[in-house]
């Protein structure tokens, strides 16, 4: 259960938060929520597909790290450390342990305290402070603050680009039949995409609104995106590949 | 060339009248449409259930759903649900639900449930729906995408809205064009090849109207098909007695009633009394036999009914008079009889509107493309209607022979051997040894599917003894049982109420994708 509390630097003066990568922090997750204004950047690394909300009234923005719930294949184990293998991370990764919240007109800094990422340690080398001895705050709060700012405007942003998209009828549901190099059949459903026949389709006073919102550019990065469903088969093959190589140890 | 189809000409604008022309010309883009209708004739406004393929229907004339629920008041139906129809006592039920038994055809489902589980009403035991119709719940979720179901589901509907509704899509979209004008004359062709078909309609005020296929949906004046061509119509009242209702809309109690999902349907001392809840109100009546009861006795019944389910101590039904039949025939020369034109037995599970479409359906698959092709598709389609009716007689029949009930002479002449149709009577005789199945109904489009009547015979308990089968597979069958309950135990908290779903649709409209 998430144990959220307005963040201050009286309760929370030596509070540290860990920033190191791993599923023991809560990374292992199968996509993350993302906005138009990111897709450039992760466009590069994840694919970009787009869920049905709760109710069925939106359609969120995801990247794909894996292809079943929990399955996280950025994060990769070496000696011991664990890395996050991709250069960018989704600003909605990056906020953890810390939330937005609405206090009247004030946008202010929430944390879950029972995240993993809250250290139970105060020392020094337990993660990152968030205060000076003062009460000043921490470049990394400081940061922190502009990732949830930007963060929290983005998924302003996405509705009106989902509702966009929904107008125009730009989303189709698809599917990914993925044959592994193990020989088995898998198929990833449930996610929908852009339907580039209606995209081209549209007319031209259609396509300068989204231009102009930027949201013209934002729909062929996801479209860019999908190429990287191959590096993500990949990565599952040689995650596989990796566990039989234990097994085979293990059996002689 | 000119014995191509051009034109069509729909006569009549109630809900079959314009289902017929958006059926037709959205499939047919090419054709002219119109529709001429006069102006300030009532539709009859009864049949307000629909059957799961009112879903493609819509679809296919390309209307969305959402519009559809908010336009015509439109709830969910997900099947039926027969109160004291079997023996007439108090809690005697059974549910006919549009989703199929789960596993039908895998194993004998009706040897194991009547062996081993009879405690258990046999739909209540086969399918996962009869519990979702009991807790109210809707048949999809809010994400559900526009005509597509978790569960099987037609509707229920305001007919005069419905019409309404249609009528708008087909002027705006699908270019129909609309005569309001009163159709004085037939205006038949006098000599050539063509002599005998009809050659237009002389309107009152705006002159003849020409047309290549003329479709009588003009009700049960059947002004072309019965008033022109005296196509006579083949009564049916020795079989289905019923042929008279009395209606009436009632307020829910409370704004937040629940909202049911399937249409309760409950046996009287001659009829039943459909209640069909619309988000706005319920629509309720009594069917009934004028040979049986008399309207005043009939207008007491319902109003108890009424009284008795939370409604008004007073009500005024609208009267609603017809002769159970069908056609001999449903297309002569260049005209064809689509709706209560071409027949009416009772609102019974629900036919009318569905036999409206699977002839609309029928006409815009197979739309003659030259007069000559005319004659070939005319009797292919009047050979299949006539199936079709006989099939439906046969099953509605069907729910009055089981029945135990001998609390009138109503119910016990239904029984009486001169008036089952034959075909039900070697059909029942075949039942006796085994389940009804496909080889009963070999047609690729039948009415009714064998597991409707699998339904309806176990949910009122009629008993069969055959020697096992090495296909009955007991072991399968309760498999099949256990997966039907765990279907139930996944959807009841999953699926909203109906109630909370119509009210988010309103709101919000479901998804298109």
């Amino acid at each position: 259960m998430p144990n959220h509390a307005i963040l201050n630097n009286v309760d929370h003066k030596h509070l540290r938060v860990i920033t190191a990568r791993g599923a023991a922090y809560g990374d292992a997750v199968m996509s993350a929520l993302t906005f138009p204004a990111e897709f450039r950047e992760l466009q590069a690394h994840y694919p970009i597909v787009f869920a049905k909300n709760a109710d069925g009234t939106a359609f969120d923005a995801l990247a794909l790290f894996g292809f079943q719930s929990g399955e996280n294949l950025f994060l990769e184990e070496r000696d011991g450390a664990v890395r996050w293998d991709a250069p960018a991370i989704p600003l909605s990764v990056e906020r953890q342990p810390f939330l937005i919240g609405r206090g009247g007109e004030e946008l202010s800094i929430h944390v879950d305290l029972d995240h993993p990422r809250v250290s139970p340690s105060e020392s020094a080398d337990a993660g990152e402070s968030l205060f000076l001895t003062y009460g000043g705050t921490t470049e990394y709060l400081e940061r922190i603050a502009s990732v949830l700012r930007t963060l929290h405007d983005g998924l302003d942003d996405a509705r009106n680009f989902s509702a966009a998209l929904i107008e125009l009828e730009l989303l189709e549901s698809f599917v990914v039949d993925i044959e592994l190099d193990d020989g088995s059949q898998n198929r990833l459903g449930g996610f929908y995409t852009i339907n580039e026949e209606r995209l081209r389709a549209l007319s031209g006073e259609r396509l300068e609104r989204l231009s102009r919102t930027g949201y013209l550019q934002a729909i062929w990065m996801a479209v860019a995106s999908l190429s990287q469903f191959r590096a993500l088969i990949d990565r599952k093959n040689r995650s596989l590949t990796r566990s039989m190589a234990g097994t085979h140890a293990f059996n002689r | 060339m000119s014995n191509t189809i051009e034109h069509i000409v729909v006569v009549g604008g109630g809900s079959a009248g314009w289902l017929a022309a958006a059926v037709i010309a959205a499939e047919h883009r090419h054709l002219r449409v119109t529709l001429v209708e006069s102006p300030g004739v009532p539709p009859i406004g009864v049949g307000e259930g629909t059957w799961p393929s009112m879903r493609d229907t819509l679809h296919r004339i390309g209307v969305s759903e959402s519009d559809f629920f908010r336009e015509c008041d439109a709830a969910f139906k997900q099947g039926s649900r027969f109160d004291r129809w079997v023996d007439g006592s108090d809690g005697d039920y059974y549910f006919h639900p549009f989703v199929l038994p789960q596993g039908y055809g895998d194993a004998n489902l009706a040897a194991a449930w009547q062996a081993r589980h009879r405690e258990v009403p046999f739909a209540d035991l086969a399918s996962f729906q009869p519990h979702l119709c009991v807790q109210g719940r809707a048949p999809k979720q809010a994400r559900t995408p526009e005509f597509a179901a978790v569960a099987n589901y037609g509707y229920h509907l305001d007919a005069g809205k419905f019409g309404v509704f249609l009528r708008t899509h087909c002027v705006d979209k699908l270019g129909v064009r609309h005569v309001l004008d009163h159709v004085d004359a037939v205006v038949p062709h006098e000599d050539g090849e063509r002599r005998g078909d009809i050659a237009g309609l002389r309107l009152r005020e705006s002159g003849t109207l020409t047309g290549d296929l003329f479709i009588d949906c003009t009700g049960m004046q059947s002004l072309l098909l019965g008033g022109h061509y005296g196509v006579p119509l083949l009564h049916q009242k020795h079989v289905l007695f019923n042929d008279r209702a009395l209606a009436v809309q009632v307020p829910y109690a409370t704004p937040d009633a629940p909202i049911a999902s399937q249409t309760t349907s409950t046996a009287q001392s001659a009829g039943w009394i459909w209640d069909i809840g619309l988000p706005t109100r319920r629509g309720i009546g009594y069917v009934y036999s004028s040979a049986h009861v008399g309207d005043e006795e009939a207008a007491r019944q319902l109003g108890d009914y009424v009284v008795a389910g939370g409604g008004p101590a007073s009500i005024s039904p609208r009267r609603i008079a017809f002769e159970p039949g069908y056609r001999e025939r449903f297309w002569q020369r260049n005209c064809v009889a689509i709706g209560l034109s071409a027949g009416f037995i009772e609102p019974l599970e629900a036919s009318a509107l569905a036999l409206v479409e699977m002839s609309a359906a029928w006409l815009a698959d197979d739309m003659p493309a030259t007069r000559a092709q005319m004659d070939v598709v005319a009797a292919r389609f009047n050979e299949a209607f006539t199936y079709r009716w006989e099939r439906v007689i046969e099953f509605l029949k069907l729910h009055y022979v089981l029945s135990t009930r001998s609390d009138s002479s109503y119910w016990i002449e239904h029984r009486q051997a001169g008036s089952i149709p034959a075909r039900l009577q070697e059909l029942l005789e075949l039942w006796r040894t085994r389940p009804p199945s496909r080889r009963d109904f070999p047609r690729i489009e039948e009415v009714f599917p064998s597991a409707s009547y699998q339904y309806i015979l176990y949910g009122m308990q009629f008993a069969f003894d055959g020697a096992p089968r090495a296909s009955d597979l007991p072991q399968e069958a309760d498999r099949h049982f256990r997966e039907a309950a765990r279907l139930t135990a996944q959807m009841l908290p999953a699926l909203p109420s109906n109630r909370a779903l119509l009210e988010h649709i309103r709101m919000h409209g479901l998804p298109r994708i």
